[in-house]
């Protein structure tokens, strides 16, 4: 069975409607390239590995880094990319494409995983979150030509965020870094940091209200 | 549970996962209720996962996706269909020939295989909307477990104090004194224990007037005297209280006991007015 070489597939919830499913050769690994995520998607809920290869090679690295940066270890971080991947190859249809972009769903997993097993394996006291110097919140305005990311798209996104997070306060990047790479709560954050509880409160809230204002257009 | 609609800046806290516990429990379970709230919480969990894009990338190892694929691999279902411009030609050939006989029946079937592809996307949908449920569900039922646990050890502790008290009542080294009311309008029955075995004074009576909120009542002995708290209580909703303290170190007797209204927290000196006095106990054992 192939897939369409239209790159604009249509996404999961709809892959059943007729006309979708066509028969021909298998698509390259280069026209799957060009293919959506959705579409991908699609293609992986009907068990294509090929599709399933290229979102591999888009977004591990972006899955591979936020693991790095919360586990800390490498070993644990390659073992995390393999526990997301091989669950998105079992069970693709969590990915509900009405309800986002599934960058934003695979990130948001990714970033949740991780946080969870660093709570399960209690770490914390064993880890150190980078210096400011390698902070991942320090504000890079600009994109990096070192940066594997694939997509022109995605590209343009980073330097979207990376100008979202140079615009706040230094303490208010501060504290969303310990909150999303660290996963540390209010109190935690605080106690870390020697801050009133109360403040910690309001930089993230501050931090968050402006986050959503510069990046509505990218959910 | 979370009354409230979450407000947005709530939403944000919950999915950036930095409230405590209890809190991000009464978080979830009021989701688990309200769609306008599950939407907020799922909007700001988009937001939030746009932080990592952020850092700056770095590429996996490059024996990682081999191992990736390898482990997807061995835990599909089906076997992993070659594709034929792996194979040799020879082989190519043939898998080509055998696809085309398999496809005349796969075609005939197509139809019936498009219509159960569609329907078990929909049952699929709807497993990951109940999937989505039943956490929320989870959550809640974990919460109403604690606070059955909670409830379990309250009434065992309870139930230890009841005993403690019945010994401290039969006990041949124990003293009993009455409570006498001295304020108008307060008729309560109770009795001051001295359980000289444990070394704990035991006060317990009923009909107590519930008070003002900011007031609570405070036990005193009088020493040479000056009176030396021994603690606050609150009666139940019946009016029913009993409140035991092990003797302060140092205090080996009293010339009288006296309840008197104090606020609440307890003052460290009598400051309210007297409500019950027991005289009939001279001297601790």
């Amino acid at each position: 069975m192939g897939w369409e070489r239209d790159p604009s597939a249509p996404a999961v919830r709809t892959y059943g409607s007729a006309g979708e499913l066509t028969w021909g050769a298998p698509p390259t690994a280069g026209d799957l390239a060009e293919w959506s995520d959705d579409s991908l998607m699609a293609a992986v809920v009907a068990r294509d590995p090929d599709a399933f290869g290229v979102l591999y090679d888009r977004y591990a690295p972006l899955v591979y880094t936020t693991c790095l940066r919360v586990v800390g270890e490498p070993a644990m971080a390659e073992d995390l990319v393999q526990d997301i991947f091989v669950r998105l190859w079992q069970r693709p249809e969590a990915f509900i494409p009405a309800r986002g972009r599934f960058v934003t769903w695979l990130l948001s997993i990714t970033r949740n995983r991780a946080v969870d097993e660093v709570r399960s394996r209690n770490r914390r006291r064993m880890r150190e979150l980078p210096e400011p110097k390698d902070a991942p919140f320090a504000p890079v305005a600009t994109a990096r030509a070192d940066d594997p990311v694939s997509l022109a798209e995605l590209r343009e996104e980073q330097v979207a965020v990376r100008q979202a997070l140079a615009q706040l306060p230094p303490e208010q990047r501060r504290v969303l870094e310990l909150a999303f790479f660290g996963g540390y709560t209010h109190q935690e954050i605080a106690t870390r940091l020697r801050e009133p509880l109360g403040t910690v409160k309001t930089r993230i809230r501050l931090g968050m209200q402006k986050l959503r204002a510069s990046l509505e257009r990218l959910r | 549970m979370h009354a409230e609609h979450l407000t947005q800046a709530e939403a944000d806290e919950y999915a950036l996962g930095v409230l405590e516990p209890d809190a991000q429990r009464a978080y979830a379970q009021h989701a688990l209720a309200c769609d306008e709230c599950r939407a907020r919480i799922l909007d700001a969990q988009r937001v939030i996962a746009l932080l990592a894009l952020a850092p700056p990338v770095q590429a996996p190892p490059p024996g990682l996706k081999r191992r990736v694929l390898r482990a997807a691999r061995a835990r599909r279902g089906r076997a992993w269909l070659p594709r034929l411009a792996r194979l040799s030609p020879a082989a190519a050939a043939l898998v080509a020939t055998a696809a085309a006989v398999v496809s005349i029946a796969a075609v005939i079937s197509l139809r019936g295989q498009v219509e159960s592809l569609r329907d078990e996307n929909a049952l699929l949908q709807s497993k990951v909307d109940d999937a989505l449920s039943q956490r929320f569900e989870i959550v809640a039922l974990t919460n109403r477990l604690s606070q059955a646990e909670a409830s379990a050890w309250e009434a065992q502790y309870e139930s230890q104090l009841d005993r403690d008290m019945l010994m401290a009542v039969l006990s041949p080294d124990s003293q009993t004194a009455e409570v006498i009311s001295v304020a108008d309008g307060f008729t309560p029955v109770g009795r001051l224990i001295w359980d000289g075995q444990q070394q704990r004074l035991w006060f317990v009576a009923s009909r107590l007037p519930k008070l003002a909120e900011g007031e609570t009542y405070q036990l005193w002995v009088n020493v040479d005297g000056r009176y030396r708290s021994l603690g606050t209580f609150q009666p139940d909703e019946s009016g029913f209280a009993r409140f035991v303290r092990y003797l302060p170190e140092g205090l080996a007797r009293y010339e009288s006991a006296v309840v008197t209204i104090e606020r609440a927290g307890g003052s460290p000196e009598r400051t309210g007015p007297g409500v019950f006095f027991v005289a009939d106990l001279s001297a601790f054992r």
